[in-house]
């Protein structure tokens, strides 16, 4: 009953929804950068929706089943193969004992979950299975607590299939990523305003679970004072010195000292994470209302 | 005690998180007023709060949206008008509301032996000012802790004397050790554990003040008095709680 780690990725990690309750005391949140491909592993294994997944980056880890298991991939697809054996994402897989599961190339998107059903046993701390800056390493084994016969229903399988489609979509449309302006906006010169609002960015190579460098026009700031440091959340853009942005993604610090040009509203965080290097991406305002209605919204796509 | 000139704000921090902030600056009587602010929220146990977060001048709360619009429903109001409204009962009861603020100063005792002050030299050359007046300027004021972040248990505290007032190195070192005390601009701070860092080490305390035991957890919270105690080599070593 367990999963082992047959070669290394370069960046997979064991996620869940995060901790809150301790960003006072400078504990970060940690947590999937894309919740809903999560949320949504979990569902199609009829899991409970907040259970640890493997979030995985290309090149990915490579994974060997010491016992059958029901498994489902979501999110990014680096065409993933068990046995040399292609298999389809969004879909509840059976593997035998002895299974290997590969990813060949990054085919669409920047992160994919594994989810298993059951529960992955690992190390909680402060009710959490996310860590900072820690890894899955070669040769660790991750014990499976099953829940059930491994056995799935079948009579939920056309509200999957519309839930599946409405994830899809939202998560790999081009429309631009939706921020609600911060502090530091209005401290942008007109111009800037402008670029930031009509220019193309795209994801820089330097991104990694604390925070996403932007390419992009540079951004010139009226007054250049540094801001006294304060909260910040999974989302805000942070205009460094360099008049570069960086999104700060799960595994960000609590407190910033960056100029706040804004945050991205957390449904569009997940599309941020699927987001290829050199994919170019706008962005666009909206207000708190609107990003609420959104929210809940796609909250109640998982309702059944 | 919080004053009738305190002049607060609220504004959105995204669609998750909305600051309540006071004028920004380090001052004593903004970071009391901003422990009330977050005494009241805790007391009230609003259950859509997920994190307060003190800082300088902002109190931050960090909310769950779907719990937060059960709320507002049952409430009737919106939550502009619920912060509007929250923050006029905590004006009109804060005489009544009391922190927890027994004023103790918390004394950590910190070697400011250049084995562990490395930058002390740099602050010395710089500044225009010998070790041992370093060391009596950092030991003598009472420091307030601001906030803590950066990492889990740094504290962010303030405000250092004039003479020793020193900003941070340009390229950060790779490796800072645990306990390092160290000085960026007016701010002083501990680092919890060994990280990489930017700030003048001038001493190392040998206490842990991050224990990842979830009873521990951080020494020192925002609202906290300090005092650095200075001792010889021998005693950091007679104390020593760190493993390296």
């Amino acid at each position: 009953m367990s999963i082992q780690i047959h070669k290394q990725g370069i960046s997979d990690s064991i996620q869940d929804r995060g901790r809150y309750g301790y960003q006072h005391i400078g504990i970060q949140v940690n947590g999937c950068i894309d919740y809903l491909s999560a949320t949504l592993a979990n569902t199609i294994l009829q899991n409970k929706i907040d259970n640890p997944v493997f979030e995985i980056h290309f090149p990915a880890s490579c994974f060997t089943f010491s016992s059958a298991e029901i498994i489902c991939i979501t999110g990014a697809n680096f065409v993933p193969v068990v046995n040399d054996q292609s298999i389809p994402l969004y879909t509840p897989i059976q593997v035998k004992e002895g299974d290997i599961l590969q990813f060949l190339q990054p085919l669409e998107g920047r992160t994919a979950y594994i989810a298993v059903q059951g529960k992955i046993s690992s190390e909680q701390w402060l009710n959490s299975y996310s860590y900072s800056n820690q890894r899955i390493q070669k040769n660790e084994v991750f014990e499976i607590a099953s829940m059930t016969s491994g056995q799935l229903e079948n009579s939920t399988i056309s509200f999957k299939q519309t839930l599946i489609h409405k994830v899809h979509a939202h998560l790999h449309s081009n429309t631009p990523i939706r921020i609600i302006p911060g502090p530091a906006w209005n401290n942008l010169e007109a111009d800037s305003i402008q670029q930031l609002l009509h220019s193309q960015f795209e994801i820089s190579s330097q991104a990694n679970r604390m925070g996403f460098k932007l390419k992009g026009p540079t951004l010139i700031q009226q007054k250049t004072d540094e801001p006294l440091s304060s909260a910040v959340t999974r989302g805000t853009l942070q205009l460094l010195p360099s008049g570069e942005i960086i999104v700060l993604m799960a595994d960000h610090q609590t407190i910033g000292g960056y100029a706040n040009l804004g945050q991205i509203i957390l449904v569009d965080l997940p599309r941020l994470a699927q987001l290829k290097k050199e994919t170019p991406f706008t962005f666009n305002l909206v207000n708190v209302a609107l990003a609420h209605q959104l929210y809940l919204e796609i909250n109640e796509w998982f309702k059944y | 005690m919080l004053s009738s000139k305190n002049k607060w704000n609220i504004r959105w921090l995204g669609d998750h998180a909305l600051v309540f902030s006071l004028p920004a600056m380090m001052d004593e009587n903004i970071a009391s007023s901003l422990q009330q602010l977050n005494y009241f929220f805790v007391s009230k146990q609003f259950i859509f709060i997920k994190d307060l977060i003190p800082a300088y001048h902002t109190l931050t709360i960090v909310y769950d949206i779907q719990l937060l619009h059960l709320f507002l429903a049952e409430k009737k109001c919106t939550l502009q008008s619920w912060a509007e409204h929250t923050l006029a009962d905590f004006e009109n009861n804060n005489s009544k509301i009391n922190p927890n603020t027994t004023e103790n100063i918390i004394k950590i005792p910190v070697c400011y032996d250049p084995v562990f002050g490395i930058d002390l030299e740099n602050i010395k050359a710089n500044n225009n000012i010998s070790i041992n007046e370093i060391v009596h300027k950092h030991s003598e004021n009472i420091y307030t802790v601001y906030c803590l972040g950066f990492l889990p248990g740094f504290t962010y505290m303030g405000i250092v004397d004039e003479k020793i007032k020193h900003p941070r190195h340009l390229q950060p070192r790779a490796k800072v050790n645990a306990g390092s005390i160290g000085i960026a601009g007016s701010q002083t701070g501990i680092y919890p554990t060994t990280s990489p860092g930017g700030w003048q080490i001038i001493g190392r305390t040998p206490w842990q003040i991050f224990d990842k035991d979830p009873s521990k957890l951080a020494m020192l919270k925002a609202g906290d008095k300090v005092q650095f105690n200075p001792i010889s080599i021998e005693e950091f070593y007679a104390i020593n709680q760190h493993k390296i």
